[in-house]
């Protein structure tokens, strides 16, 4: 399997003189196409800023990151939009869903600008949500927002997705539920799948475990028998 | 020590600052308005009333044809009088190196000794005149300074048809002229109208009224009624030729010193209210955006213990530091604006010297009203913050519930794309929200419409009083009414095209207990220069028979076509006639009678004479005609009417132009706010949603296109909205501003909307296209892990 993401001495500085934090510091990292890759660390450990950086959202101080070979920290804006556009679904922590669309249209807002996507009603069956395809925001609970959030990142069919602390306003149950709606994206379509969270539980569905601290990767772990998420407690 | 809390407050006011100066803004310019409008209204009351104590402004007057000296005995003693005195006046044709035209004068007698004890005079230059030399005069100053005289200038008059050489001794000013305007011309001209005062026995001369008067004016003592007063002089002078005896709401110069201070009284009550409402509506928009926003820190606030009351009055205080500073500047500026108002009032009102002053009330009126504005704007959003649970105010908020849309809305949501659909749900879905854009910026559209009203009303006014009306380069009048065969010599004066022949007789009219002094003009029936205007500016033949009423004559004598109404004449021959009302005109200023010039001669039994005659020049030959007029001792006057249009609209150009583009740059001020707070406050709301669209691949174009649409469609319904606002409010305010003299009717004009819509849109759009480079610089990953 190629390499979807290679970071060469990716660093990441926020402020001058003495202010400047830096966010990370000297990353190298090659990410494998279909992975799914947990990202862990305590907050501003710079998991976060890196998952940003590989969203387009961001761009590094210094360093390289190629996507599929071509240099994201080369892109200007436009084309950085272009590649949100083609290539990348985000989950964040509190859903941002659009409250004015209901959960099929909300999902049909990806499909409007994406080449190929699947169908509302596809993408919102895979994550359990077929029978609530036309409740708005406001009718669904914090699980079920979430994984509305995961339906219309998905609907792209995206290279990668992106997920920041998915889980992080969730209770257990549902945020299970959400990991379960990833894993299984990630295994259909193949979509190379990050997932930053602080909770050291979540890790154990990671095919590969990167440890972040104050910017720099400080363990890499190959986890040989992912566990599913249902398996998963905190 | 600056409070935490306080620290946070201007942090916030600065945080907010773009909608501040906006609110800040409109707050002064309202209060500026009010500040200069409520105290030169003061002033000018003040300043009159002082001037009339001082110099005994007459109460009353009556004028008889002739009456001898005796008769002031009796009128003396009627009830409520404390003074009365005699005197001659009269009119004259002045022959003047300095202008080309005949000018002309109303001439006043002098007491034979002392001062006058009505109406005193006050020397500004110069000396009294001697009573035994005839030829020393005083003049006014105004007319003095046009003319650039100096004392000891010699004019030349034609008085009662001799002409005389008078010898300028002084320049005096008087409360009974404190405005001067040749009779019939509602605008002060003065190089070609002033006051003459000159000794008695040469005036009983002049006049061939030996040891006797034809005016006398009273000052009536403390408690007197008035009406009492007039009914018992009209008895004792009515054999006389009296026309009735009259107060000072008759008296040319009180009465348009009354009518600026109408207009001052509405311009302070309207004005103000208009910019304190949008000041509110500002304050209301940026305010409750602050607290939308504030809702973590309320619920803080609240968990650490302050009461309701505390966070209520910690955000009411933004507001109220608004109106202070708005209540500064308003100030500042108002007395700026009323000295600006003074100096322009010194030019037309003379008094012996008026000031601006605006009395402390007056400020603590404006900074009460500025307060009131920004509290009444700011009520809903501090309930709204008191009211909030603290638990309820730090939990995450809840997304905003779009469930329930029904209807066409739901149909038109259904085929509208993910972009156009947000929209339109935000908008179903937030009605008050969208209405508050919406009625702010028709406000604004509605102030322009109003500030462009007022020059295309004073246009239609000058244009059909000059263009339609009265198309005469010059109105000749007689001495005394002459055979008609005269107009053959009027046609013969150098320069004369065309010479149309009109009456013009003093009378009283009454229609049961409505008495109105007005003249009765004739017109002939295929006029082609002095012209009866009817609706919709058509023009009219007078009637054959029965008489026409200006509308706002028509009004004061409760007169309908079809009433039968009495004419009485008051030159002295006493002719009580009834007449019937066959319609009403819409002169734009003035408002007299009108009949067939014909059935007038008829009624006043004096068939084929003429009062004067209305000419046609043939430019070329003006000065000749000038010449020859300067020595027609015939003429009682010549009216210059093109010189008249061209005085009032130097003076609308120069005077009105000013204060008008004053209120179209605060209208502007106004619809710029409006526009730019409508804008970002909706981006303010819209920030996570369009961050989201930026994160999902939305190019900005698209991302800007949720927000700009959203205004776009909100600012369009406003345009509809605003332009009949503004209209209805335009019609109220020309009402508002009409007066016994003036007729202001409502004029669309295209441009003035156009100008209205397009300037404001251009606001609208200008603010968005600010607004619209935020959601350029959004930080999208800040903007999408912050909870809200």
């Amino acid at each position: 399997m190629g390499a979807v993401f290679a970071l060469k001495g990716l660093t990441k500085i926020y402020g001058e003189g003495e202010t400047a934090v830096r966010a990370l510091a000297d990353v190298d990292l090659e990410i494998a196409e279909g992975e799914l890759m947990v990202l862990l660390g305590p907050s501003g450990s710079g998991k976060s800023t890196l998952l940003n950086i590989l969203g387009g959202l961001d761009r590094p101080t210094s360093g390289e990151v190629l996507f599929r070979g071509a240099s994201l920290s080369q892109m200007d804006e436009r084309a950085l939009t272009r590649y949100r556009r083609a290539h990348v679904g985000f989950i964040f922590q509190f859903y941002n869903l659009i409250p004015s669309l209901t959960a099929a249209e909300n999902v049909d807002l990806v499909r409007e600008i994406a080449e190929n996507p699947l169908s509302a009603a596809e993408a919102l069956t895979l994550v359990g949500l077929g029978d609530r395809q036309h409740h708005f925001p406001a009718q669904l609970s914090g699980g079920e927002q979430q994984r509305v959030a995961v339906a219309r990142a998905i609907a792209k069919r995206p290279a990668i997705l992106l997920c920041d602390e998915p889980t992080g306003a969730l209770d257990v149950h549902t945020g299970v539920r959400v990991l379960e709606a990833l894993a299984k994206v990630n295994a259909r379509y193949g979509s190379t799948t990050l997932i930053v969270t602080h909770n050291a539980d979540v890790a154990r569905m990671g095919q590969r475990v990167v440890r972040f601290g104050d910017g720099r990767i400080r363990s890499l772990e190959v986890n040989a028998k992912p566990a599913p998420p249902s398996e998963l407690k905190w | 020590m600056v409070r935490a809390l306080d620290k946070k407050l201007l942090r916030d006011v600065w945080r907010m600052r773009l909608h501040a100066i906006g609110v800040i803004l409109v707050l002064a310019c309202g209060l500026s308005v009010f500040v200069m409008a409520v105290g030169m209204r003061g002033s000018l009351e003040r300043t009159r009333a002082q001037y009339y104590a001082e110099r005994k402004m007459a109460d009353l007057a009556v004028s008889v044809v002739r009456a001898p000296q005796r008769l002031v005995n009796t009128l003396a003693g009627a009830p409520g009088v404390a003074i009365a005195e005699d005197r001659i006046a009269g009119m004259a044709l002045l022959d003047l190196s300095q202008i080309d035209e005949p000018a002309s004068a109303r001439l006043v007698s002098l007491p034979r000794v002392g001062r006058p004890r009505v109406n005193d005079l006050t020397i500004a230059r110069g000396r009294w005149p001697d009573a035994s030399r005839a030829d020393e005069v005083l003049v006014n100053e105004a007319f003095a300074t046009a003319l650039g005289l100096n004392i000891g200038d010699t004019l030349a008059a034609v008085m009662h048809g001799r002409r005389q050489i008078l010898r300028v001794v002084g320049f005096a000013n008087s409360p009974e002229f404190v405005f001067v305007s040749a009779p019939g011309e509602l605008f002060p001209q003065p190089e070609r109208f002033g006051v003459i005062w000159m000794s008695r026995d040469a005036m009983e001369r002049a006049y061939d009224l030996g040891g006797s008067f034809n005016e006398v004016v009273f000052r009536l003592g403390r408690g007197a009624d008035q009406r009492r007063t007039i009914e018992a002089i009209d008895r004792i002078a009515a054999p006389y030729g009296s026309n009735g005896a009259y107060g000072r709401d008759r008296m040319m110069s009180d009465r348009f010193l009354t009518e600026e201070l109408h207009q001052l009284a509405t311009m302070a009550a309207f004005l103000p209210v208009f910019f304190l409402i949008v000041a509110a509506f500002l304050v209301n928009i940026s305010l409750g955006r602050v607290i939308a926003t504030e809702r973590s820190n309320i619920g803080l606030l609240k968990a650490f213990g302050y009461s309701h009351w505390d966070v209520a009055w910690h955000y009411a205080k933004s507001a109220l530091l608004f109106a202070l500073i708005g209540g500064v500047l308003g100030s500042a500026a108002g007395i700026w604006f009323g000295r600006a108002v003074a100096a322009m009032y010194r030019q037309y009102y003379h008094f012996p010297s008026l000031e601006f002053s605006a009395s402390p009330a007056t400020f603590a009126a404006a900074w009460g009203a500025g307060i009131t504005a920004a509290a009444l704007g700011a009520v809903v959003s501090v309930w709204q913050a008191a009211r909030l649970a603290p638990a309820e105010a730090l939990a995450a908020p809840k997304p905003a519930a779009f469930s329930g849309m029904r209807g066409w809305i739901a149909d038109l949501g259904e085929r509208l794309d993910a972009k156009n659909r947000i929209i339109l749900r935000r908008i179903a879905r937030f009605p008050r929200r969208a209405a508050t854009t919406t009625i702010g910026v028709a406000l604004a559209i509605a102030l322009l419409v109003v500030a462009r009203a007022f020059p295309a009303v004073m246009d239609r006014l000058l244009d059909v009083h000059f263009n339609l009306a009265n198309r005469q380069d010059v109105t000749l009048s007689f001495v005394e009414p002459r055979e008609t065969g005269v107009l053959f010599d009027v046609q013969r004066l150098p320069g004369v095209i065309y010479a149309e022949p009109f009456r013009a007789d003093a009378v009283i009219l009454q229609n049961a207990q409505h008495r109105v002094q007005e003249a009765i003009i004739g017109v002939p029936q295929d006029a082609a220069l002095n012209r009866l205007i009817g609706a919709d500016r058509r023009v009219i033949a007078p009637p054959l028979s029965g008489i026409v009423l200006a509308r706002g004559l028509a009004a004061k004598l409760n007169a309908h076509p079809g009433d039968e109404i009495v004419a009485e004449e008051t030159g002295g021959r006493r002719i009580v006639a009834r007449v019937r009302v066959s319609g009403i005109v819409e002169p734009m200023i003035g408002s007299s009678a009108y009949m067939d010039l014909n059935a007038l001669e008829e009624l006043m039994r004096e068939p084929g004479r003429i009062s004067g005659a209305h000419v046609r020049l043939d430019s070329t030959q003006y000065h000749a005609f000038n010449l020859r007029l300067k020595a027609t001792p015939a003429l009682a006057g010549a009216s210059f009417v093109r010189l008249a249009e061209r005085s009032m609209r130097n003076n609308f150009n120069e005077h009105v132009g000013v204060m008008i583009l004053i209120y179209s740059a605060f209208a502007a001020v106004m619809a710029g706010g409006v526009a730019f707070s409508a804008a970002r406050v909706t981006l303010a709301e819209q920030q996570r949603d369009l961050a989201t669209l930026r994160v999902l691949g939305f190019t900005r174009a698209e991302a800007s296109y949720v927000l700009v649409a959203e205004i776009a469609v909100l600012a369009l319904l406003a345009i509809p909205l605003g332009c009949g606002f503004g209209t209805l409010m335009g019609m109220w305010m020309m009402r508002l501003f009409e007066t016994d003299m003036y007729a202001f009717p409502y004029v669309y004009n295209a441009q003035g909307y156009a100008f209205a819509v397009a300037f404001t849109l251009a606001c609208v759009a200008i603010a968005s296209l600010i607004v619209r480079r935020d959601v350029d610089r959004l930080d999208m990953v800040g903007v999408l892990k912050a909870r809200d």
